[in-house]
């Protein structure tokens, strides 16, 4: 059962690092289980090199906004960590749990110096002081060794499932990934998804 | 109080000199970061650089440069001439072998002295003029037979400097240039650079040859001048100006062409009327055309040589035992002819500098404080 | 088995788009066209992977006016067809969708525009609504994933009801937004494709389809249109939820509905606030408006982009305001609701907070207070070019070549990733002066290139997408060439339309669904206008450059440049390194005089990042794609490449 009505997860990170497919399959298995779910999500254009979002919204009775009012998040998973934070200062309070991705992309006024990036602990910091309850987790180490960093995502969904914030599980995605991913992609997003349960 | 930002030495390569229309076309900015290029007698800036005290404005021979200091550490103990610089022997020269000099432009000084330079080891590498190719480019030789392809005067800019630096930085120990005056005074600068940068390969400039220089012309404005004569540029294999013609003689595969002094003159690069320097006054030697009196088809088989350094007078030594090079003594009129040409492309430098600043203690690259410098408005100013 | 075709009753979530996808599916549709563009895209992608399951013909056509043209054919001969374009698109279709409503159709055709408030992936927010009004057609906005696929259904049997064209108006926050669907009735397969043209020109079914005689034909297209209205009067997808008597009735359509729902819940207005949504804005239900209108003293209108909603229902308003007395109009016209830019709940919160005179604050003040000084330490994070994109090497290499010709050329852009060019210098690009509509660029270079009369004497150039070539940079390139513009157009060709997900167009040998189609080269067209043509690989930085300048330098004619090199995120690149990249550190000279970081302070590749500690610039192997073309641009030659292992 979801602890609260609706949950509004927000799901973040950089252009490219997979955002789109860890809401769908988050969705798929919340939707199986008999919930209303809403995604809300942009593509094209603000993707490229650029910070993504997508919310979701689980409900027991209906569709809702697929825009979650500023300061509604209950849960925020983010692929990267200055986007964690991004969205905490939007769409947190202080009782937001954050799941966060340890490993920084960069963005290009960093690379190229003119804007600071904050340092992992002053990020720690501020999710310790500013939300109820957060992982910092490094699903990118854990994915190249899986052989693809493009699989942190599914490695969230996984560590994600092991917090016990949402009602999924397993078997749940397994059953979801069946659909449409053929026997070797599942055995692959399969592990990652245990990989992200052993680190929490 | 606004604060001013501290331009960048790329931007006050911009402003005083790019901008400024000072510019030689040398390449001492260039090769030394991926910031300059030179496309064909253009320097350009590719992207911008925020970096302050960077080489490529320290280099430049139109970076504002204190001649004397210059001159102190380059030439210890030789007096100095306020016309041509130092002197420490001048000569009438030409090469032994009388084929070379039938391909060279004049005596084949130049191309005795730096095939005699590569055969005795003393660089393994000599950087000239290329007329390989449509555009003037300089090329970096080791034999004697590249040489004597290049020994043609084309009157149009190279970036050598740059060149200097790409062979630097590659595995050769010893280098040796043909340089023009600006040319010569951007490598004296590299020499007497003080900076400990490891990535300098200063230490291995051994030679410069200077050659005596007028001015060069801007590409642009001479490629359309002999497209205007019907000149196919790319078919060029030399050019000439003969003493007292007030012609430009153009030497091609179909013939030799002509045209008239007064038209090439307004392609001279910019740059040029405001150089002081004729003689290549910081080589190690001199060369010029013996381009005087009466006698131009005598004389023009001849070159004047300038000793400057001990390494020069070294040098001219071991080719004349060598018996690669013959030189008598210039019969003095010769000498006064030069030096009043040298002076006088002084003062009208002088004069154009004054008239482009606008005020006469703003020498734009030259330092006024300079004793040489100092005279020499005095002359300019007088003939004013 | 595509998830398009799940069975009847089935609960699935569904995108919005493939909601409109399903909903054309349940309505039998035979014929399915359009050209990609965000946030329509996905509408054709999906019903292009269930073509032989559902005898569907599917194409991207070159353009959309194109693929209005083709879907009208199928309406002729009395097949069901969807036409699916953005907001942009609409306007380039709209010559000749003027002239087929007049005309009329025969089999359903729905007109589907996925417009994007706000401009999230747009170069404008323009919209459509305008057009159903002025060309007298039906529009309809569903609000939820559900209507999307319902109405979309309907949206075909009010076509054949009124033979004319029905639109169907979606937004970003709609078409790329999922949610619950259940899912209805997949018809029997059982059309024959039959165009009559025996009858009268006044048979609308049997008939020659013109739009002539003109004014008999629009009278009939009239009453049809007043036959609509009333029809909207009962129809599902207008309705009423709140009190009896409202203080203030919200009226609203599309995505706007559920912000508003949201919004007035957040507010706790459930008791005072009533909301009248509206699944079709033109034309309006003129009776059920009343009704509502009459019920509350207060109005707002939530909507999108332009005031087109208050300004139809204020027209109406006035034609009974003496029977249903004075209100008070709240909306775009008077402020209430930001005149630009996308909505969302807390923007609704705001207006309804503003007539309510209630605060409304999320998290309390101390909390709010310390989220805007984390927000002061949080890095920017601008739009760039992918590691590996093909463009920013051919930018590069145009920046190249304008600072070698040092002739100030003048670049003219189009519309794709590579608009990205137009941005500021601090994202690197900075190249591109203008911006306009597909294949303007090119057409406005053929201008420029006339100025040279009255001085304006700089080299001008283009760059134009492979696709936008296709859609309308054709008659532009014609145009320069017909009319001896010097100008050097540059086809960024990275084999597809990259930037809405790499479907096909006709540079490619591959149609919407994978059958096989000969491919049209640009080359050869390029050719055959007269142009002088060359292809270039951008990653070759010293070739490319060179032949840039060349073109630049050569008057008196038109010049094309092919840059030719796959978008590093299609699929069969993506993931795949070509080479393995490294920093060799002891090459590495980072800032000092002679590198300045050239890797990581100018070229801005995202998987090139600066090691503040150690001074040197690292590649990132998490995001590098393996390009390597920055160990061409690399001074020291301090980047290494190896060729990467087979994946």
């Amino acid at each position: 059962m979801i602890k609260k009505n609706p949950v509004n997860i927000i799901i973040t990170g950089v252009g490219g690092q997979g955002n789109v497919l860890a809401s769908r399959v988050l969705a798929g298995m919340l939707v199986s289980a008999g919930y209303f779910v809403t995604i809300g999500e942009t593509f094209g254009m603000s993707q490229r090199g650029g910070s993504v979002m997508s919310h979701l919204r689980i409900s027991r009775q209906s569709v809702l906004s697929p825009q979650i009012p500023g300061g509604r998040a209950d849960i925020i998973i983010a692929l990267e960590p200055v986007e964690a934070l991004r969205v905490l200062t939007k769409y947190g309070n202080p009782q937001t749990v954050i799941l966060a991705n340890e490993r920084e992309v960069y963005p290009i006024g960093v690379i190229t110096g003119e804007l600071n990036y904050p340092s992992s602990q002053i990020i720690k910091e501020k999710f310790d002081k500013y939300s109820a309850k957060n992982w910092f987790i490094d699903a990118t180490s854990a994915a190249v060794k899986l052989g693809n960093p493009i699989l942190s995502n599914i490695i969230m969904v996984g560590a994600l499932s092991a917090t016990k914030q949402l009602p999924i599980d397993r078997r749940a995605f397994q059953r979801e990934i069946k659909k449409d991913m053929t026997a070797d992609k599942q055995k692959i997003n399969l592990a990652a998804f245990d990989a992200g349960v052993g680190m929490i | 109080m606004r604060q001013t930002r501290k331009l960048s030495s790329q931007e006050l390569l911009k402003k005083n000199v790019l901008d400024a229309g000072l510019c030689t076309g040398c390449g001492a900015c260039v090769n030394l970061c991926p910031y300059q290029v030179i496309y064909r007698d253009r320097t350009v800036q590719l992207h911008s650089c925020d970096l302050s005290d960077g080489k490529c404005y320290a280099f430049c021979p139109r970076s504002s440069t204190d001649l004397s200091v210059l001159r102190k550490s380059l030439f210890p103990q030789a007096d100095v001439t306020p016309e041509i610089g130092v002197v420490k022997g001048y000569y009438l020269s030409r090469a032994a072998d009388s084929n070379l000099r039938e391909r060279a432009q004049h005596g084949g000084t130049i191309t005795a002295l730096m095939e005699l330079a590569l055969a005795e080891g003393l660089i393994e590498t000599a950087i000239v003029s290329s007329s390989e190719r449509q555009v003037n480019v300089p090329v970096a030789i080791k034999s004697k037979d590249d040489l004597l392809q290049n020994s043609q005067s084309r009157f149009t800019v190279s970036p050598t400097v740059a060149t200097f630096h790409e062979i630097a930085a590659e595995n050769i120990a010893k280098i040796g240039v043909v340089a023009t005056p600006c040319q010569a005074l951007a490598l004296a600068k590299i020499k007497t650079y003080t900076d400990k940068d490891a990535s300098l390969k200063k230490d291995k400039l051994k030679l410069v040859v200077g050659l005596f220089c007028g001015w060069t012309l801007a590409r642009d404005k001479f490629t359309e001048l002999l497209k205007m004569n019907n000149i196919d540029e790319s078919a060029v294999v030399g050019m000439e100006i003969p003493a007292g013609k007030g012609i430009l003689e153009i030497y091609t595969p179909q013939g030799n062409r002509t045209i008239p002094m007064k038209e090439v003159e307004n392609c001279i690069r910019e740059a040029c009327r405001y150089c002081v320097d004729s003689t290549a006054e910081y080589a190690d030697v001199s060369v010029g055309a013996a381009r005087f009196g009466n006698d131009w088809e005598e004389m023009r088989k001849w070159n004047q040589l300038i000793v400057r350094t001990e390494a020069g007078s070294d040098l001219i030594d071991l080719a004349v035992a060598r018996g690669v090079l013959e030189i008598k003594e210039a019969p003095s009129e010769i000498l006064k002819e030069l030096k009043k040409a040298a002076l006088e492309k002084k003062k009208v430098a002088m004069k154009n500098i004054v008239a482009k600043s606008g005020r006469e203690n703003n020498l734009l690259y030259l330092n006024s404080n300079d004793s040489l410098i100092k005279g020499l408005l005095k002359r300019s100013g007088r003939k004013k | 088995m595509s998830n398009l075709l799940s069975p009847a009753n089935k609960v699935v979530l569904y995108m919005g788009n493939e909601a409109i996808a399903r909903g054309a599916l349940e309505a039998g549709v035979n014929v399915a066209c359009g050209y990609p563009g965000t946030p329509s895209s996905e509408v054709v992608e999906s019903l292009s992977k269930v073509t032989t399951e559902r005898n569907l013909y599917v194409e991207w056509s070159t353009n959309e006016k194109v693929a209005l043209e083709v879907a009208a054919a199928a309406s002729f001969a009395s097949l069901r067809s969807l036409c699916v374009m953005k907001q942009n698109g609409v306007n380039v279709a709209s010559d000749f969708l003027l002239h087929l409503t007049a005309s009329g159709t025969r089999g359903g055709l729905v007109l589907v525009t996925c417009e994007d408030p706000g401009a999230l992936s747009s170069v404008n927010e323009g919209e459509s609504r305008y057009f159903a009004r002025m060309l007298e057609i039906p529009l309809l906005e569903p609000a939820t994933f559900q209507e999307a696929k319902d109405m979309t259904k309907w949206a075909f049997e009010l076509s054949e009801k009124i033979h004319n064209v029905v639109m169907l108006r979606s937004v970003t926050r709609l078409s790329h937004a999922s949610g619950n669907v259940i899912c209805g009735r997949l018809p029997a397969k059982n059309s024959k494709a039959h165009f009559d043209y025996s009858g009268s020109m006044m048979d609308p079914l049997r008939g020659p389809v013109v739009s002539t005689p003109v004014v008999p034909k629009h009278t009939i297209q009239q009453k049809k249109l007043a036959e609509t209205a009333n029809l909207f009067e009962k129809i599902l997808c207008n309705y009423y939820e709140g009190p009896k008597k409202p203080e203030l009735l919200v009226i609203t359509s599309s995505a706007c509905y559920l912000y508003s729902r949201e919004a007035i819940g957040m507010l706790g207005l459930q008791k005072r606030v009533g909301i009248l949504k509206l699944g079709s804005t033109w034309p309006l239900p003129p009776q059920l408006l009343k009704k509502h209108l009459k019920a509350a003293g207060k109005v707002l209108i939530v909507e999108e982009v332009l005031s087109f909603l208050e300004e139809n229902v204020k027209t109406l308003y006035a034609g009974c305001a003496k029977e249903i007395g004075v209100k008070a109009f709240y909306g775009k016209n008077d402020g209430t609701i930001p005149s630009v830019g996308e909505l969302n709940p807390d923007i609704v919160a705001a207006a309804l907070g503003k007539i309510f005179r209630i605060k409304y604050k999320p998290v309390a003040d101390d909390y709010a207070h310390a989220m805007q000084e984390i927000e002061k330490i949080i890095p920017l994070r601008q739009q760039t070019f992918c590691a590996g994109c093909p463009h920013r090497a051919s930018y590069w290499n145009i920046n190249a070549a304008l600072k070698l010709d040092g002739r100030a050329g003048i670049v003219c852009g189009d519309i794709g990733c590579y608009t990205l060019g137009a941005l500021t210098p601090a994202n690197g690009f900075n190249t591109v002066r203008t911006s306009h509509s597909m294949g303007s660029g090119t057409g406005i270079a053929s201008g420029f290139a006339k100025l040279d009369a009255f001085g304006l004497k700089n080299p001008i150039l283009s760059v134009c997408g492979d696709s936008t070539f296709y859609h309308a940079a054709i008659p532009a390139l014609i145009n320069a060439r017909h009319n001896n513009a010097n100008l050097t157009m540059i086809v960024l060709d990275n084999s597809g339309t990259a930037m809405t997900g790499f479907q096909p167009h006709p540079g490619l040998c591959s149609g919407a669904s994978g059958e096989t189609l000969p491919a049209i080269d640009i080359a050869e067209i390029a050719r055959g206008i007269g142009a002088e043509v060359a292809i270039c690989d951008p990653f070759d930085l010293e070739k490319t450059t060179a032949q840039l300048t060349t073109f630049m330098e050569k008057a008196d004619t038109v010049k094309v440049l092919i840059l030719r090199q796959i978008c590093a995120l299609s699929p069969e690149k993506k993931g795949k390194k070509k080479y393995l990249m490294k920093v060799n550190e002891e090459l590495c000279r980072g800032e000092e005089c002679g590198c300045n970081r050239l890797c990581t302070r100018i070229f801005r590749c995202p998987a090139l990042v600066w090691d503040k500690v150690k001074k040197k610039a690292v590649v990132d192997e998490v995001i590098c794609a393996g390009c390597g073309v920055c160990y061409s641009i690399c001074p020291q030659k301090a980047i290494t490449k190896t060729e990467a292992p087979p994946q």
